[in-house]
């Protein structure tokens, strides 16, 4: 026998109360696993971005477009290494509530600027660049609809048509894009803009965005300048910001989600830190003459403190390890499902590490009344009780 | 008084509070019990005789007055170093044995050898042999619940000298159980006094039980009468 | 049936009385439904205030026409011969000059500023016709004026202007690349339009470089009825490839998948942290079980029967909770009631909007606290009415 056991034996003498406190901490945690995997899912944008990247968007806002010509000017710019753009589609396959994220882009330079984050075959890249109708399909994509490469899809659009008056283009898929990191989102398909420039049947030679690298992250501000003056006054003016920046600003149209996850999770906490809390002060003063017996026997202050704080964490781990593998559980089976809103949603070290330090902070507060007590009791007192 | 006392009391005074009014207890009470006593200590309720274990195990503090046990004064220690003083010198035995239900036999003798620096083998062999002292051997997996009262006291006993305490304190460890069973466990006590050489303070309000000790302390209005043997 | 009664209240004052015994724990029950109660109320407070102003937007008799297929103004393109044409169309209602009731309307995102947040965001800049407002009901300038025809004039919704920074009466604000002044503030029965800029339509188009084009075509019906007759002969017509409905209609599908996101959000979360509060609860009444062991053994043996004793300790929880429960509500309402904010709407743009606790959504956040104190209640009431009389009796 050592302390353990001993700590053991005390926290599961009542193995109901014990089993509702461990259940009401795993809810809480599994709460704070799952909630947390939200936010970071809905952050990994601005996480993931890359330092030297900047993004150019129409100065009105980034959903009003910019002329196809900004692309070979911005290019020749000083302090842009790589430049490259997109044009949001609006595509949906079969029913509009089939959404997929889908940017017509021009394929060497959107390959090059975004090397880092995707993997795609060095045939399927070639492939990408020679075939007009080509399509790169994400992973998870590809496994949602089961498509392979040299299949051939339609997809419609919810904003544009073609000139003969179709609201939909066909596709042969070349490659399947893989994300080279974790949490890199790969839900969305991407095809040639010259084929979807030649084809639609409005708003020729615009695009959405550019996406460029500057040769080094120090000189992002004046690059940011350079490209805002040069447009300024045109009927035409950007605005200019990191990818980091643009990122965060776009999750924020969403609302306060941070503070929605922190005010609900703080709810959580606060119910099991009452419940917990109370529940070992009453097993504390129920157990006053057993502590009492253990310093008669000459157990100094310090170990019977250790001994209630013991239980205490021992209790919050096993909750919260449980819980945040029920996190686990459900973030995966969710993920799939809610691709299209959260992408990347999944449990990181991040969280587990900010889940331990919860745990043991739990513990820790949840004992100190009670150990604070056990430690102050007088040994004669407790042993006179009934 | 000798020299070579285990204990010794000098001077002390101890009084409580209750409420408004504060009661003495002892008023510069002495006392010397030698190595190797078994001292009774009778008295009616109330007169203290709970109080003077607290003190000598170090549980209670003194008013006023000494206690040396084992030439060290114990009065005015630290908590901390009271408990070590506890952990090294004192084997408590209660009236109501006061066993963690949670713990086998074993483990409930096991307690105190977790405040030593005994390894986990060294550990077992003190507690086999404490069970064993006590006649339990065959009873080490069992919990306080499957023990009869004079069993679990017997537990408590090996508790109380698996650490080869100086001085066993047992506060009526006989009030409740019933002449048989209590013999027996007076018999325990005294063969742990006359054999193994080991100091008792019992305090007991049966006569019976009291004769199993080498003499009889008498405890009224704070003060010590010597039993007188013709009484 | 008298002597019952008597036996269950007797009981019952029994396990009232004892609370203070355990208030600390008592009261971590009552906390711990509370903010589960809070928790689902806030989320069915956020979603309900959400679809309160899509569905209080737009009438039966308004029909709004946009290109086949698109689901949102943002994603519609009508042209001017199809607007012409539809201003040709049966069962619209005419203005006092005898013209057709109609709008036709440009739908651009530009960006602001939030105020709250200091982030950008997107704002909804509609052109609309000369009749715009009157062919909406309930409309009305709170403030200012009207903007005059084919000038840089905007008036804002109410809701816009206390959102968003730079919107006030007499401001000027950078709309693309052109200066505007804002000359009106307007109230819309507190719909999506409060959450809007509007300009004339012709000065959007020709700033904007939008000539020609619009997003969508607004009709005031003769009745909600007249709906029928407009659809057909847009249907019969080749030319107009348009979706026609209300605009009741419009708004109260684009509410669904947002209102559904945050009940699909809210409701698991409430029923996630009400099995922690049953844990609590659950503590809670074997406690009092335990510490009332003695009285209820005392009573059995007197010949009190076992149902008494049950109910009593199920009276004890269901109280405690719906004490809880109240507390949840009450705390809901009066922090988060007329609680105003926004988020992207089905236009991509921000929709303001205010939550808001109904008395029917009270009684689902009070019924899901009895639920736990019912369940927590139950096991524990049991135990008390199957507890041997001599195990109790022995304290
Ligand atoms: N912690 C205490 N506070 C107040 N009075 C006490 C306390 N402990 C003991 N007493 C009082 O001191 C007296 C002696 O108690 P005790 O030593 O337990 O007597 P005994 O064991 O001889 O029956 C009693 O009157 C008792 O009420
Ligand atoms: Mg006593």
């Amino acid at each position: 026998m050592n302390d353990f056991v001993l700590v053991f034996k005390n926290l599961f003498r009542r193995k109901l109360r014990a089993g509702l406190m461990i259940f009401s901490i795993f809810i809480a945690f599994a709460i704070f696993g799952v909630l947390a995997s939200f936010e970071r899912a809905f952050n990994a944008g601005q996480e993931l971005a890359a330092a030297d990247r900047l993004v150019t968007v129409n100065k009105i806002n980034f959903t009003q477009p910019l002329p196809y010509s900004y692309y070979g000017r911005i290019a020749g710019m000083e302090g842009v290494k790589r430049v490259t753009f997109a044009n949001w589609f609006g595509g949906y396959y079969q029913d509009p509530k089939q959404f997929l994220i889908t940017f017509a882009v021009e394929p060497r330079s959107y390959m090059d600027v975004m090397a880092e984050e995707f993997d795609i075959a060095p045939d399927a890249q070639a492939a990408f660049v020679r075939t007009r109708t080509a399509a790169l399909v994400g992973e998870t994509v590809a496994n949602k609809y089961g498509w392979k490469v040299g299949d051939r899809v339609p997809l419609s659009s919810s904003i544009f048509s073609q000139k003969n008056g179709a609201r939909s283009w066909d596709f042969d898929v070349v490659g399947i894009i893989k994300p080279k990191k974790p949490l890199i989102d790969t839900n969305f398909v991407l095809f040639q803009y010259e084929y979807f420039n030649e084809t639609r049947s409005f708003a020729k030679d615009t695009i959405g965005w550019l996406v460029l690298q500057t040769t080094s992250p120090a000189i992002n501000d004046k690059v940011i300048k350079t490209i805002d003056e040069t447009f300024a006054n045109s009927p035409f003016e950007t605005a200019t910001d990191t990818e980091k920046a643009f990122n965060k600003a776009f999750m924020a149209q969403l609302g306060n989600i941070a503070l929605i996850v922190t005010l609900v999770v703080g709810a959580a906490f606060v119910t099991i830190l009452m419940i917990v809390g109370n529940t070992m002060m009453m097993a504390i003063r129920e157990r006053s003459r057993e502590i009492a017996v253990l310093k008669a026997l000459g157990f100094p202050g310090g170990r019977v403190l250790r001994l209630v704080l013991g239980e205490t964490l021992l209790l919050a781990l096993i909750g919260g390890l449980a819980g945040l593998g029920a996190a686990a559980l459900v973030t995966t089976a969710m993920r799939e499902s809610l691709a299209n809103f959260v992408p990347g949603l999944a449990l990181n070290a991040q969280i587990v590490v900010l889940a331990l330090a919860l745990m043991v902070a739990l513990g820790l507060a949840t004992g100190l009344m009670p150990a604070v007590n056990a430690l102050r009791l007088k040994v004669a007192a407790g042993l006179g009780r009934g | 008084m000798s020299d070579h006392a285990l204990v010794r009391l000098e001077g002390v005074t101890k009084g409580f509070v209750k409420g408004q009014e504060s009661i003495a207890i002892f008023k510069a009470l002495d006392l010397a019990i030698p190595t190797g006593d078994f001292v009774a200590v009778m008295g009616p309720s109330g007169s203290g005789k709970t109080t003077l274990l607290n003190l000598l195990g170090g549980i209670d503090h003194v008013d006023a007055g000494a206690i040396t046990v084992a030439g060290q004064r114990i009065d005015g220690l630290s908590e901390n170093a009271l408990a070590r003083y506890r952990a090294a010198n004192v084997g408590f035995v209660f009236q109501f044995y006061n066993l963690m239900p949670m713990l086998t036999a074993a483990q409930n003798v096991e307690l105190p050898l977790l405040l030593t620096p005994l390894k986990k083998a060294q550990r077992r062999t003190h507690v086999e042999t404490a069970l064993a002292v006590v006649g339990l051997a065959d009873r080490a997996k069992h919990y306080p619940r499957e023990m009869s009262g004079g069993q679990q006291q017997r537990v408590a006993i090996a508790r109380a000298i698996v650490s080869d305490p100086k001085i066993l304190l047992c506060d009526e460890p006989t009030g409740d159980l019933d002449r048989a069973t209590a013999d027996e466990i007076l018999g325990v006590l005294q063969t742990l006094n006359r054999e193994l050489g080991k100091t008792i303070v019992m305090v007991t309000h049966d006569p019976a039980a009291a004769r199993y000790a080498k003499r009889t302390l008498h405890l009224d209005k704070g003060q010590f009468f010597e039993k007188d043997l013709a009484a | 049936m008298r002597p019952f009664l008597l036996q269950v209240a007797a009981v019952t004052l029994i396990n009232l009385k004892s609370i203070p015994q355990r208030f600390w724990l008592s009261l971590s029950t009552v906390v711990a439904v509370a903010l589960v109660v809070m928790v689902l109320l806030t989320f069915l407070a956020m979603s309900y205030g959400f679809q309160k102003t899509l569905s209080g937007t737009g009438a039966a008799d308004v029909a709004i026409a946009l290109r086949g297929g698109a689901a949102a103004e943002i994603n519609s393109a009508v042209t001017r011969d199809q607007v012409r044409l539809i201003e040709e169309g049966p069962g619209i209602d005419r203005g006092a000059d005898g013209r057709p009731l109609t709008s036709a309307e440009l739908y651009l995102v530009v960006d602001g500023v939030k105020r709250s947040t200091g982030t950008k965001a997107n704002l909804p800049l509609r052109g609309v016709g000369r009749d715009g407002a009157n062919v909406r009901k309930g409309i009305t300038i709170q403030a200012g004026r009207m903007f005059a025809p084919g000038s840089n004039e905007v008036v804002v919704g109410k809701s816009l202007a206390s959102e968003f920074a730079g919107f006030d009466l007499g401001q000027t604000v950078k709309l693309g690349t052109s200066q505007w002044t804002v000359v009106g503030v307007f109230t819309a029965d507190g719909g999506v339009f409060e959450s809007e800029i509007w300009a004339d339509a012709p000065a959007v188009q020709s700033l904007f470089k939008r000539e020609n084009y619009f997003q969508t075509v607004r009709a005031r019906l003769e009745s909600p009825a007249a709906l029928a007759s407009l659809k057909q002969y847009v249907e019969s017509d080749p030319r107009l490839k348009l979706d026609v409905k209300t605009e009741q209609d419009f708004y109260a599908e684009q509410s669904g998948q947002t209102t559904d996101l945050i009940q699909k959000l809210g409701w698991p979360l409430a029923i996630a942290m009400a099995f922690g509060a049953l844990a609590g609860a659950l503590n809670t009444m074997y406690s009092s079980v335990a510490a009332r062991a003695v009285e209820i053994a005392t009573l059995r043996a007197i010949g009190f029967g076992g149902t008494p004793a049950f109910i009593g300790t199920l009276v004890e929880s269901l109280l405690l909770s719906v004490i809880g429960g109240i507390i949840g509500a009450v705390a809901t309402w009066l922090i988060f009631d007329g609680f105003t904010t926004s988020t992207l709407g089905a236009s991509f743009t921000q929709v303001v909007f205010s939550f808001h606790l109904s008395p029917a959504l009270v009684l689902q956040g009070v019924g899901l606290a009895l639920v736990v104190g019912l369940v927590g209640g139950l096991f524990p009431a049991i135990r008390a009415a199957r507890q041997p009389i001599v195990a109790g009796l022995a304290g």
